[in-house]
């Protein structure tokens, strides 16, 4: 029952995310990217990262393709640009190398080495807990990333508001 | 295959989030358009966050989940600034298209 909901979600999910990248007009990719999302959100279910499912939705899908959506129609980028019909050398490159990394990838998946059917009963029996084990690592293991992140974080909020300020002449 | 696993291993996972990096990787070498390319920088992101996920149900701790939390802090971060360089760079020259953006080349 659960590999059938995985199948049909990793379906969704790889069709999706082929149409973000396929998508000629940036909006549509945009909402193909919230949906990829999801179903990403529904894979930490499954794993049992419950937390971290609605982080997704609420981080990802909810601020930062939000601030996406805002900016493409902010721009209004989203009228569909021309396909290129030339074939060009540095196109086809870009498709072997990425046809490479898949190969590698297959690889080192096919390979095994990863074979374990369940986790063991420590996140498998945790939704109680699972966000107590989440936060008892958060604040004594990596407390120190945690601080720093905050102090990134303001970083990004001033080079973003610095960044995007009304110039006052310009340059 | 006579009978499914009743859990799905962590090879499906794996599998999932190679074939999201790689059609990632693919939106940004292929495309134009700035946001696109952002786009599938946070796709690649997102597979990568994936693989984590499935890692750490598979060992049993929860640091592969304490990693993925500082993965969306940063990504949250990088879209921030990221999207005000794009703003920036529309404001002076109202397109988002990279390849016309070659001020620096030699």
């Amino acid at each position: 029952m659960e590999v059938l909901l995985f199948t049909l979600i990793a379906a969704v999910a790889l069709a999706s995310g082929a149409m973000v990248v396929l998508q000629r007009n940036a909006m549509y990719s945009a909402l193909f990217l919230v949906l990829n999302f999801f179903c990403l959100a529904v894979f930490y279910v499954l794993l049992n990262a419950y937390f971290l499912a609605v982080v997704q939705i609420a981080v990802y899908a909810g601020a930062i393709m939000v601030l996406m959506l805002f900016v493409i129609m902010l721009l209004n980028v989203a009228h569909p640009e021309p396909i290129d019909p030339r074939f060009s050398v540095l196109k086809g490159f870009g498709a072997l190398i990425a046809l490479a990394l898949l190969g590698e990838l297959a690889y080192i998946v096919l390979r095994g080495g990863a074979t374990l059917a369940a986790g063991p009963a420590a996140i498998a029996t945790g939704d109680a807990t699972h966000t107590q084990g989440l936060a008892s690592l958060l604040f004594t293991r990596y407390l120190f990333p945690f601080e720093v992140t905050s102090i990134l974080l303001l970083a990004a909020i001033m080079g973003a508001a610095m960044l995007a300020r009304k110039r006052r002449e310009r340059l | 295959m006579p009978t499914l696993p009743t859990t799905v291993p962590t090879e499906y996972y794996l599998a999932v989030s190679a074939a999201l990096f790689v059609i990632g990787v693919l939106g940004v070498l292929l495309r134009k358009n700035a946001l696109t390319i952002f786009m599938s920088i946070e796709l690649m992101l997102n597979a990568v966050n994936l693989s984590f996920v499935a890692f750490a149900r598979q060992r049993g701790t929860f640091d592969g989940q304490v990693i993925v939390f500082f993965v969306m802090a940063v990504a949250a971060a990088e879209v921030a600034v990221g999207l005000a360089i794009i703003v920036d760079i529309f404001r002076s020259r109202h397109h988002v298209d990279v390849d016309q953006v070659s001020w620096l080349r030699g």
